[in-house]
Parts: C-alpha cells; sequence; structure tokens
C-alpha cells in the first residue's frame, strides 16, 4: 500500500548539521535500548501467559515475592536510567546553555509573527542595531530603535532565509505575538519564541540546499501555514547574495536621504507601563 | 450528620422546601434517587454514563481531525452539508475549526472521560465497597463534585456558539493565543469547575479511607485499587488548585486585562488586550505542575485496577504487593517534580532542563517496577482468559510502548526534536487510550457485575478487546513513524510542507483505522445496554474473589452490606494452603469448624 519499514530510524529528513549527526547517534542509543525492553518485557509476558493458562486441574503458586528480587529489578533499572540521562546531559549542555553557544560567524535576529518568520541581518556595517518592544509595531517587527545608526542599514526578510554552510550560525529568536516554535527538521532543532524573550538557537549547517522551516506551536487557525525555508549555501554564495541585499538596501537608504524628512515608521503606540526599558543586544 | 446537611440544603432550595417535612417521600423520591443522589454507587453510575457519553462526542471529534488529515480540504462524509459556514467551507473542515476540534477532543477525553471515570466512577463505586463501608464520609460534597461535570461540559461546548467559536489553543491553552475570545473565557471557566470537582472528589475518597474502613481493615489489608485511588486523592487535593490559580490568573487577564502571562506591546489586534510585564511562560510552569500529576491522575487508579484483575484471574497473591504500593508512592512524588519535561523547548533555564531530565528519567524506575511485578503476578499462575483479564493484558503491552515512548522523550535533547509531533500524539495514546481506558475496560467488565446485578455477554466482550486491540495498535503505533519523520501535531493540513507530503499515505492507513477502532466501541455499548435487560442474573462473587466489594449482595443496595464485615486478612489469598478452594476471601473468619461452613456459605452465596 505504502511504503512502510519497520525500522523507525528510517523515517528521519535528512541530517544536515553538526547537531543533527549528534542527535541521530543519541536517538540511534536510546531507540535500541527500547526496543530491547520492549521484546523482553512482552516476549515474558506472553510467553507466562501461555504457558500458565489454566489447565483443568492445575493450581497456581501461592507466593507473595521476594524483597532480593523486588531490590534489583529497582536497581538495575535506576543505573541504566539514570546513566541514560546522565550520558545525554552533555548534549543538551551543547545545545542550550548560553555558556556554550559558540562564537558567531554569522548572527540574525528571527521573529514569528501570526503566520510568517522574519529575519533581520546585520547590514553592511555587520552590526544588528539596538531594539526595544516600546518600538515594535507591524511597520517595524524587530522594533529597531530609530535612532540608533547600526539599525539603518539592517536588512528584513520574510518566508526565505539565506545563510552560509561550515559556520556558527546563531539565531536569537522572538515573537510579536502568541507563541510559535521555530522548528528545523533537518537540523533536528526547535525552540518556541516567546514574545517579550530573545532566546539564542545555534546549528552549523553541512549541506548545502533549501530546507523547510516550520512553526511547531499552535498559533491560531493559520498555523499550519507557517512555512519558511532555509537556504544553506556555500560560504562564496552567501557572501554574493548578502552583498547584493546590501547595494540594494544601500541605494534605498540614499534615496530616502535625497527625499527632504522621510517619514519615519511611527513608533508603536506607548502607555506608562510600556515606557522605559530598552532591550540592548 | 445527613439529616443535618439535608435540612440545610433544601432551606435554601425553594422548589422543595414543602417536601421538607415528608423525609420518608424524599428519600424514594425518583429525583433524589437518580439525580440529586447521595448514593456512592449512583453517583458512580452517573460518572460512568455522563464518561460514556462524552467518549462518544471526543470520538466523534477525533474522526474528523482524522479525516481532514488523511484527505485535506474534502467534504466530511454525511455531515459535511450540515455544518455552518463558519466551520466548514463547501463541507471541508477550515483551519479555525480543525484547531477548535483538537483543543476540544483532548480537553473532553482528558477532563470529562478518563479523569471521571477513573477518579469518579471507580474511586466512588470501589472505595466504600473494596473498604466494607456503607458510603463515603462526605455523601453531599460527592454530589456536589459530579454535579460540577456536566455543567463544565455543556459551559465548554456552549463555546461553539459564541462569537470566534470555542476555544482553538489546544488542551495546553497557552497564552498569549488564549488571553482573548470568549471561547478561551469558557474553557478557562469549565476547567475551574472541573477543577474543584476533582478536588471535591478527593478529599471526600482521603477522608473516607482514612476513616472508615471495615473492622480489622489495616492500610495494607487494602485492596491495591483502593491503595491507588488514595494516592490518586492525595495527587487531586494537592495538584488541581494550581490548576484552579492557574486558570484564574487566565481569566484576570482576558476579562479584567491583567496582563499577567502578557509582556510588552504585543502586536495582537484580536479583542481589547492590554499587555504589559507578564510572562507567557509561566502559564507553563503552572499548568504543567497540575497536568503532569494529572496523567498520573488518569494512570494510577488503573494500575491499581489492574493489579486486581490480574491477581483474581491468575488466581494468585500480587507479586510485591508492598513494592506495588511504594512504587504507586514514588510515582505520585516523583510526579511532583518533573513538570519541565513538557517544556524543553519553552526558553525557561536550560540548567532547569538538566534537573528535569534527570527527575523524569528516574520516574520511568518505578513505572518499571510495576510492569515487573505484574510479570510476576501472572509467573506460575493458573489463568483465565475473562474478557477483564484480556483488557489487563492488553493494558501491559501497550503501556510498555508507552513507557518506553516517555524515555525518549525523557531526553531532553531528543525531545527537542520530537516534541510537537506525533511522537508525542503516538506516546499519549499509549499510555491513555493503550494504558488507561484498556484498563477502564477491565475495570468495566470487572465490576459490571456488582454495578449493574447482571453479567455481560463474554462473547461480545471479547470480540469488543480483540478489534479495539488490533485496530489501536495500527491506528497509534504509525504514528511514532509519523513523528520521527518530523509531523508537527496540531496542523490542519500537513501536505504544504513538501517533507510531509510523502506521509499521507500512512495517515490515510491510521485514519482508516481509526474509524474502526472508533466503530469497535459501539460493541462496548452494546454489550452495557443490552445485557442491563437481558443479561444473565449475576451471582454474589462470580469472580470468586477475595475482596470486600464481593461480600455484598449481587446488586447491593443503599447501605451496601447485609452483614456485619470483619477483615481477617490481605485481599490476594489466593491459592492459599489454608483453603481447600483457590481463594480465601477478606471477610473469611480463620477456620474453625462451625464458623467455616457459615462463611463459605456467604462467599459461594448465588
Ligand atoms: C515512563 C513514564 C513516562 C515518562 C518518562 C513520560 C515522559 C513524558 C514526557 C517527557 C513528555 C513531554 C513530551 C513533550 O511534550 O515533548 C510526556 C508527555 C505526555 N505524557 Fe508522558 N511519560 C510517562 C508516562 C506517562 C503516563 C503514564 C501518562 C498518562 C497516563 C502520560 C501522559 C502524557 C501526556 C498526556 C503527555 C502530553 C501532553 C501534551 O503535550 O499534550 N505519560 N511524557
Ligand atoms: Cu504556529
Ligand atoms: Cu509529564
Amino acid at each position: 500500500m505504502f511504503d512502510f519499514s519497520w525500522n523507525m530510524l528510517s523515517y528521519f529528513p535528512s541530517s544536515v548539521s553538526t547537531y543533527s549527526d549528534a542527535h541521530d547517534s543519541l536517538f540511534t542509543i536510546v531507540y535500541y535500548l527500547g526496543v530491547g525492553i520492549f521484546l523482553l518485557v512482552n516476549s515474558i509476558l506472553l510467553y507466562f501467559v501461555w504457558h500458565y493458562r489454566h489447565k483443568p486441574g492445575a493450581t497456581s503458586y501461592h507466593y507473595h515475592g521476594n524483597n532480593i528480587v523486588e531490590f534489583t529489578w529497582t536497581l538495575l533499572p535506576t543505573i541504566l536510567f539514570a546513566g541514560l540521562g546522565l550520558y545525554s546531559d552533555e548534549m543538551w549542555k551543547v545545545m542550550k546553555y548560553p555558556s556554550r553557544v559558540p562564537t558567531p560567524d554569522v548572527e540574525i535576529d528571527v521573529v514569528g509573527q501570526t503566520y510568517a518568520w522574519s529575519a533581520r541581518y546585520p547590514g553592511s556595517d555587520g552590526i544588528l542595531g539596538n531594539r526595544g518592544a516600546k518600538y515594535r509595531s507591524n511597520t517595524n517587527l524587530f522594533g529597531i530603535d530609530p535612532s540608533d545608526p547600526h539599525g539603518k542599514d539592517d536588512i528584513v526578510l520574510t518566508g526565505e532565509f539565506n545563510l552560509p554552510i561550515n559556520k556558527n550560525v546563531v539565531v536569537h529568536l522572538s515573537s510579536v505575538d502568541v507563541l510559535h516554535s521555530y522548528f528545523l527538521p533537518n537540523f533536528r532543532i526547535k525552540q518556541d519564541a516567546v514574545p517579550g524573550a530573545w532566546i539564542d538557537v545555534w546549528f552549523n549547517g553541512t549541506k548545502a540546499g533549501k530546507y523547510e522551516l516550520a512553526c511547531a506551536e499552535l498559533c491560531g487557525g493559520g498555523h499550519y501555514g507557517m512555512r519558511g525555508v532555509v537556504n544553506m549555501q556555500s560560504e562564496s554564495d552567501f557572501n554574493k547574495w548578502i552583498d547584493a541585499k546590501n547595494a540594494v538596501r544601500k541605494q534605498v537608504l540614499a534615496a530616502e536621504a535625497a527625499q527632504p524628512k522621510a517619514p519615519e515608521p511611527a513608533p508603536a503606540a506607548t502607555t506608562a507601563e510600556d515606557a522605559g526599558h530598552t532591550e540592548h543586544h | 450528620m445527613e439529616a443535618a446537611v439535608a435540612t440545610h440544603e433544601h432551606g435554601a432550595d425553594h422548589a422543595h422546601a414543602d417536601a421538607h417535612t415528608h423525609e420518608h417521600v424524599h428519600h424514594t423520591s425518583f429525583i433524589r434517587h437518580y439525580i440529586f443522589s447521595t448514593d456512592h454507587k449512583t453517583i458512580a453510575k452517573q460518572f460512568f454514563g455522563s464518561a460514556l457519553f462524552f467518549l462518544l462526542v471526543g470520538g466523534a471529534f477525533a474522526l474528523l481531525i482524522r479525516w481532514q488529515l488523511a484527505y485535506p480540504g474534502e467534504p466530511i462524509p454525511v455531515i459535511g452539508k450540515w455544518l455552518p459556514d463558519s466551520l466548514v467551507s463547501n463541507g471541508a473542515i477550515q483551519p479555525g475549526f480543525y484547531t477548535q476540534l483538537v483543543t476540544m477532543h483532548a480537553t473532553i477525553m482528558i477532563f470529562f472521560v478518563i479523569i471521571p471515570i477513573a477518579a469518579g466512577s471507580f474511586a466512588n463505586f470501589c472505595i466504600p465497597l473494596m473498604i466494607g463501608t456503607d458510603d463515603m464520609a462526605m455523601p453531599y460534597v460527592n454530589m456536589i463534585s459530579f454535579w460540577l461535570v456536566p455543567v463544565a461540559a455543556l459551559t465548554v461546548l456552549a463555546g461553539f456558539f459564541v462569537d470566534g467559536g470555542t476555544a482553538g489553543g489546544g488542551w495546553t491553552n497557552y497564552p498569549p493565543l488564549s488571553a482573548t475570545g470568549t471561547g478561551h473565557t469558557l474553557w478557562v471557566v469549565a476547567i475551574f469547575m472541573v477543577g474543584f470537582s476533582s478536588i471535591l472528589g478527593g478529599m471526600n475518597y482521603v477522608a473516607t479511607v482514612l476513616n472508615k474502613r471495615a473492622k480489622g481493615m489495616r492500610m495494607f489489608d487494602l485492596p491495591l485499587t483502593v491503595w491507588a485511588l488514595f494516592i490518586t486523592a492525595v495527587l487531586q487535593v494537592l495538584g488541581t488548585p494550581v490548576l484552579a490559580a492557574d486558570a484564574s490568573l487566565l481569566f484576570l487577564d482576558q476579562v479584567f486585562h491583567s496582563s499577567i502571562f502578557l509582556p510588552e506591546n504585543l502586536l495582537i489586534s484580536t479583542g481589547n488586550l492590554h499587555s504589559g510585564g507578564g510572562q507567557p511562560i509561566l502559564w507553563q510552569h503552572l499548568f504543567w505542575f497540575y497536568s503532569h500529576p494529572a496523567v498520573y491522575i488518569m494512570i494510577v487508579p488503573i494500575m491499581g485496577v489492574v493489579s486486581d484483575v490480574l491477581a483474581t484471574f491468575s488466581r494468585k497473591p500480587i507479586y510485591g504487593y508492598k513494592a506495588m504500593v511504594f512504587a504507586l508512592m514514588a510515582i505520585a512524588f516523583l510526579g511532583f517534580i518533573v513538570w519541565g519535561h513538557h517544556m524543553f523547548i519553552s526558553g525557561m533555564s536550560p540548567l532547569l532542563g538538566t534537573t528535569f531530565m534527570l527527575s523524569t528519567i528516574v520516574i520511568a524506575v518505578p513505572s518499571s517496577i510495576k510492569v515487573f511485578n505484574w510479570l510476576g503476578t501472572v509467573w506460575r499462575g493458573n489463568i483465565y482468559f475473562t474478557t477483564p483479564m484480556l483488557n489487563a493484558l492488553g493494558f501491559i503491552g501497550t503501556f510498555t510502548i508507552g513507557g518506553i515512548s516517555g524515555i525518549f522523550m525523557a531526553v531532553g535533547p531528543i525531545d527537542v526534536y520530537i516534541t510537537d509531533t506525533y511522537f508525542i500524539v503516538a506516546h499519549i495514546h499509549y499510555v491513555l487510550f493503550g494504558g488507561s481506558l484498556f484498563g477502564i475496560f477491565a475495570g468495566i467488565y470487572y465490576w459490571y457485575p456488582k454495578m449493574f446485578g447482571k453479567m455481560y455477554n463474554e462473547t461480545l466482550g471479547k470480540w469488543h478487546f480483540v478489534l479495539t486491540f488490533i485496530t489501536f495498535n495500527l491506528c497509534f503505533f504509525p504514528m511514532h513513524m509519523l513523528g520521527v519523520g518530523g509531523h508537527m501535531r496540531r496542523i490542519h493540513d500537513p501536505y504544504i510542507y513538501d517533507f510531509l507530503k510523502p506521509f499521507q499515505p500512512m495517515n490515510e492507513f491510521i485514519t482508516i483505522f481509526a474509524i474502526l477502532l472508533g466503530f469497535s466501541q459501539l460493541l462496548l455499548i452494546a454489550n452495557i445496554l443490552w445485557c442491563l435487560k437481558y443479561g444473565k442474573v449475576a451471582p454474589r462473587n462470580p469472580w470468586k474473589a477475595n475482596t470486600l466489594e464481593w461480600a455484598a449482595p449481587a446488586h447491593p443496595g443503599h447501605g451496601n452490606f447485609d452483614r456485619d464485615i470483619i477483615v481477617y486478612r490481605g485481599p490476594y489469598e489466593y491459592s492459599s494452603p489454608e483453603s481447600k478452594k483457590d481463594y480465601l476471601p477478606q471477610w473469611i473468619k480463620p477456620a474453625t469448624k462451625t464458623s467455616e461452613k457459615e462463611h463459605e456459605a456467604i462467599a459461594h452465596e448465588g
């Protein structure tokens, strides 16, 4: 009827980052552990159930159990499971601990908005301008501080993002409305985008290609359609692409400067409790 | 005591004010007997009936969800053309309606089916009968605990008729999404009500088990069902107030714009939303602080039921009775320190992730202990394959799979990938359907004779089990594969993603077996209804079991027991050398010539 394999490992989408390779090895260990436990328990169960089924004249064994046995089968799983926990903790740290996030080669901001992903690149100065929630509006999703010169040349894109392979990419992630979740299946990465917080996600891609970016946290009716694309390119292709973007941005800025007093995008309505704190980058 | 409370209640109730003087009319009146009854067995039947009804409603929602995943955009057969345009377009499910279906399916199954059956119906039916007493410690509280459930269910379903529709943020209802819309407010109010139902029930069970045990019954003479229900009750009392608090805080955000869960300057246009200074993740901490223990509220009673069924039909004592009790206590205790495993991707401090990963992995230990002891119980038994036994054995097999998938998710880095995918959906259903629901079926068949005084039909029961077991596994096992493939949960149309397009045939396969699984449940309903009327009259102790409920008359009336109950031994003296029979009930006096005859008579009375 359709391609079906009992081997669960065969269903993974292709693995395209240093982290996803490591993830799949860990998954493989747990998978075989799980298959082992499953076969052990269920074959014992089936054997007992068949072998000790009621037969005329049969009686059962009047026995309440044995403390040494209880102790053994408490200790063994404890050692096994605690070992697994400690072993996997290293990978958890590598991915999540802020102290373990590598020095970025490329750094971008990403925000989710119902129902699309947007990214901000640093522009030709290589620096992301300051941002703050109070500057946020529908025309300024990232809340770029209008008074920060580093923000002027930043590039904002929606839907498809190019990034280089073999580089440490650090994504600063947030949301402008409800929760979303930044899910890159091929990279085995998922992180909720939480309004009011900026959370770091990092990866180092190994294979060029276009990979789908999904939203994995229910964010409303259109949640299923919150699809993006991450285009992983070789370093030289990426540089060409970003240079072209920067050039376009420069022209736009020059054109704006030529006009007398270009209208600033109005900052979002500020109320008493909004005012006051700026998030520093 | 009872009379005093009655006076009090009717003093406030004008409709009944005049009936008040005729106490005797009162006790036989239809309303008191069947609707606002305080008899624990009637309340158990009410919980049971309403849960079966909602099982069908929730099941119907599930089939709609499955239809959409197999055949996105195609009109729903039969009912599609009757639904309003706000829900369907040309008979096909709209995205907003889809999220509402997902939300309602889970809300109903968790809060209106599994918890009410496990911690409502079984607790009410079993506790007084199995500890040899006449009723709950607080019968009126008990009645209120039931009536909150249908009121809450109507509240949440009323959401379908309000502007913007019913709650559509998932059963976990995370803000900011859930902070706007009347549907979400109704959801919060309903959850508050079922929460209180649960707290009232839990208080009552704790009080009853501690104070109303039959003469001679020590805590370690309790059957595991009662132990399990007692420990569940403690979970209900300690955990549910936190859910109530969480719901109240969200209510404040929704109605009084307090911004507890809402950070500064959100770009949300729907609703009159004020935001600033709040923390969305706070909701999740409070929610899971309750909802992780809640998954144990749904499984722990069932572990007790399964233990009793296994012992009875293996004609063998439970292997490691005390280890089983301590394992339940360990599960309950650890259940309160693992909630963060639902939040590995939430953005909470990664340091917490490490802690929660280790505590969660440790909670697999008491679960394993239980499985090993169940195996020990059937080992060298004398096994009878009745319908309850088949369901109990099915429970062990499927629950094991759910436990194993739990280990995958307990490992933080792995969970990051499979969370919010169909892997979680597979896990949930292996523990809640494969686990809780199979155990619930075992309990329903096991106690049917005592509950209704009739025997169910064994052939029909076995068909129900076999069909359910096969279709269940074919429906839910492939979901693990979808999850590993990255297939997200709660998505209206997976196939807009290229990487999910190849999964359409598998989704179709799952849907076919989901439909068969759903229709197999009609055998259960048919068996229950048919045998109410046409079933064989049940004997007092049809399973030749040891626990006290079987000392009561076949269909016990108000007050339960027709003789004094004194407990002489533990609940699992099967095949004991002390007795010529292969069982030795708790209420039988240790052998002296005369007493043996007299009590044998009770034990085997038809
Ligand atoms: C060996 C024992 C178990 C372990 C280690 C375990 C572990 C987990 C973990 C880590 C999650 C979070 C997954 C995620 O959202 O990413 C989870 C979810 C869940 N578990 Fe378990 N679990 C176990 C047993 C159970 C049992 C016995 C039940 C219920 C009877 C249960 C019901 C659930 C439910 C309902 C969810 C999903 C909640 C949601 O997000 O909708 N689990 N489990
Ligand atoms: Cu989403
Ligand atoms: Cu949990």
